[in-house]
């Protein structure tokens, strides 16, 4: 009940500020596809480029739209708005609270992973996406969720959330398999990269749009780190002195 | 019935409530008094459970208030004296949105929301945005928001800071008729007077201790029900005097800047604070 409540927020959240958030969705990505894609022609593993960035950018899309979406909204009604009060004082379960925060914001990357498979739509690529590549992403979806809550439960003051974007976020965009594989990567760093969520989402997204099966390996990663962040956030809520 | 049991607060070094234990009995308006930094916000935050007390409990009807504690929660409702609101929803929405948060059916919300907005005069603001709205009238939102669950028990935290003269009466006329009906009302205000007409019982805090807790009657009557102000070029003295006689007397040897008045609560607060008025 108290999920379908955060849900119904979260909807009224959307409606409202639909141009913006399809607007704001679209404009790096796009940017990407057009640079990397279209303007710089070259190939990757003997396949045109865009074919190994379409996957990368719709993952990185889904963790930029799951984690903002949380991320900023939770910062501002905890800090700057107090609306989490509300929240605080009222009976719903806050676990069922936390739990339709994570599952919102995963849909709001859906929705940004969405409309980038849209837009490439036209484009004659060949490339696969089926119930499997939204299962990973809804995945990937939620692991940012969860990460963007704790975070905004540590912020101090509601300028953190662009902070955590710039230290998180952006990094991850760059580094995780999006642009460019990781193979190439020095052996160390390598390893450490493949074990971030979004690199194991890429590969997986990616290994579905070649006809390949994805491996276990980056589900246990991407559940690992739900497990562990949503335990976070669940002790936050609940055993946090000063909310 | 409430009870806070040695309940204490702190941040870092700094002790904002101090082993503060007190009972507020069901049905009764109960005044939490002092001055700036007494801790009488975060007493109602920790009543509210967005702050968790470094040590002490609260106890509703006996059973601990936490986080979890959901049956005891659905029995309270808060006004905060920040607009604890979403700025972007309007002002229908805040109120379905409270509605869901107390499980309450959608046509219990809507009628309760019409009912409501009408009685604070905001139902035709219905589809404007809280943020903006004009300050008394996110006030009077906050008071919607918060009775729309019929508690049994309502937090008060300043909640006619900011309003003017007459809405003010007004809110006190609602607060009076919402006690009439057996409602819990724990209040802080700095409007002594306020506390004066509307509290069964207050407690004084300072510096996160109770300093005194009883009847504003039987603490004017202690501190002396008659008061004579004296005016001197720059400060204002007040003595308090037991008998009408005695203050006439005092009265009658100080000088002409000298007035005899009935002793009020504010009175008791300012002796019991410390604090001279300049």
């Amino acid at each position: 009940m108290g999920i379908i409540t955060v849900l119904w927020e979260k909807w009224v959240e959307f409606r409202r500020d639909f141009y913006k958030i399809t607007v704001a969705s679209m404009i790096s990505p796009l940017m990407y596809l057009i640079i990397f894609g279209m303007g710089i022609q070259t190939t990757s593993h003997g396949e045109p480029y865009l074919h190994f960035l379409i996957p990368g950018v719709v993952s990185m899309a889904t963790m930029t739209g799951s984690f903002s979406a949380i991320a900023q909204n939770m910062s501002v009604q905890r800090l700057y708005e107090k609306a989490l009060d509300q929240v605080m004082v009222s009976p719903t379960p806050l676990w069922q609270f936390i739990l339709g925060q994570i599952i919102g914001g995963s849909l709001r990357g859906m929705y940004a992973g969405g409309v980038i498979l849209l837009m490439t739509a036209p484009i004659r690529t060949d490339l696969i996406f089926n119930g499997m590549s939204v299962l990973i992403l809804f995945l990937n979806g939620t692991v940012f969720s969860t990460i963007a809550l704790v975070l905004s439960f540590l912020a101090k003051s509601y300028s953190d959330a662009p902070r955590y974007t710039s230290y998180i976020i952006m990094p991850m965009s760059f580094l995780c398999n999006t642009f460019f594989s990781t193979d190439q990567m020095p052996a160390g760093f390598r390893q450490v990269i493949s074990l971030l969520p979004l690199s194991q989402t890429c590969s997986m997204v990616r290994s579905i749009s070649n006809g390949e099966a994805p491996g276990t390996f980056g589900f246990c990663i991407l559940f690992l780190y739900l497990l562990v962040f949503g335990f976070l956030s669940v002790l936050f809520i609940y055993r946090k002195k000063n909310l | 019935m409430i009870e806070l049991k040695e309940l204490t607060k702190q941040f870092d070094d700094f002790t904002a409530v101090d082993h503060l234990s007190l009972t507020v009995e069901t049905g009764e308006f109960f005044g939490l008094l002092g001055p700036n930094g007494a801790g009488k916000t975060t007493t109602i935050s920790m009543m509210s459970t967005v702050l968790l007390p470094t040590s002490g409990e609260i106890l509703v009807d006996g059973i601990k208030l936490d986080r979890k504690a959901s049956e005891q929660k659905r029995k309270l409702s808060v006004i905060t004296q920040e607009y604890s609101m979403r700025q972007d929803m309007n002002m229908k929405e805040v109120m379905e949105y409270q509605g869901r948060l107390y499980f309450l059916s959608r046509n219990e919300i809507r009628s309760r929301t019409e009912e409501l907005l009408n009685f604070a005069g905001l139902w035709e603001y219905r589809n404007r945005t809280v943020r903006h709205l004009s300050g008394g009238m996110k006030r009077k939102l906050m008071i919607c928001r918060a009775l729309l669950i019929e508690p049994e028990i309502l937090l008060l935290d300043e909640p006619t800071a900011g309003m003017d003269a007459l809405s003010r009466r007004q809110m006190w006329n609602l607060l009076r008729k919402l006690n009439g009906k057996n409602m819990t009302i724990i209040l802080t205000t700095h409007y002594m007077e306020e506390a004066q007409a509307l509290c069964n019982r207050v407690a004084l805090i300072n510096r996160g201790t109770l300093q005194k807790l009883d009847t504003p009657d039987h603490l004017i009557s202690e501190l002396g029900a008659y008061a004579v102000d004296e005016t001197a070029e720059d400060s204002l003295v007040s003595r308090y005097f037991h008998e009408r006689e005695e203050a006439i007397q005092y009265l009658s040897k100080a000088g002409e800047h000298a007035a005899l008045r009935a002793t009020t609560l504010e009175d008791v607060f300012v002796e019991c604070a410390g604090r001279k008025l300049v």
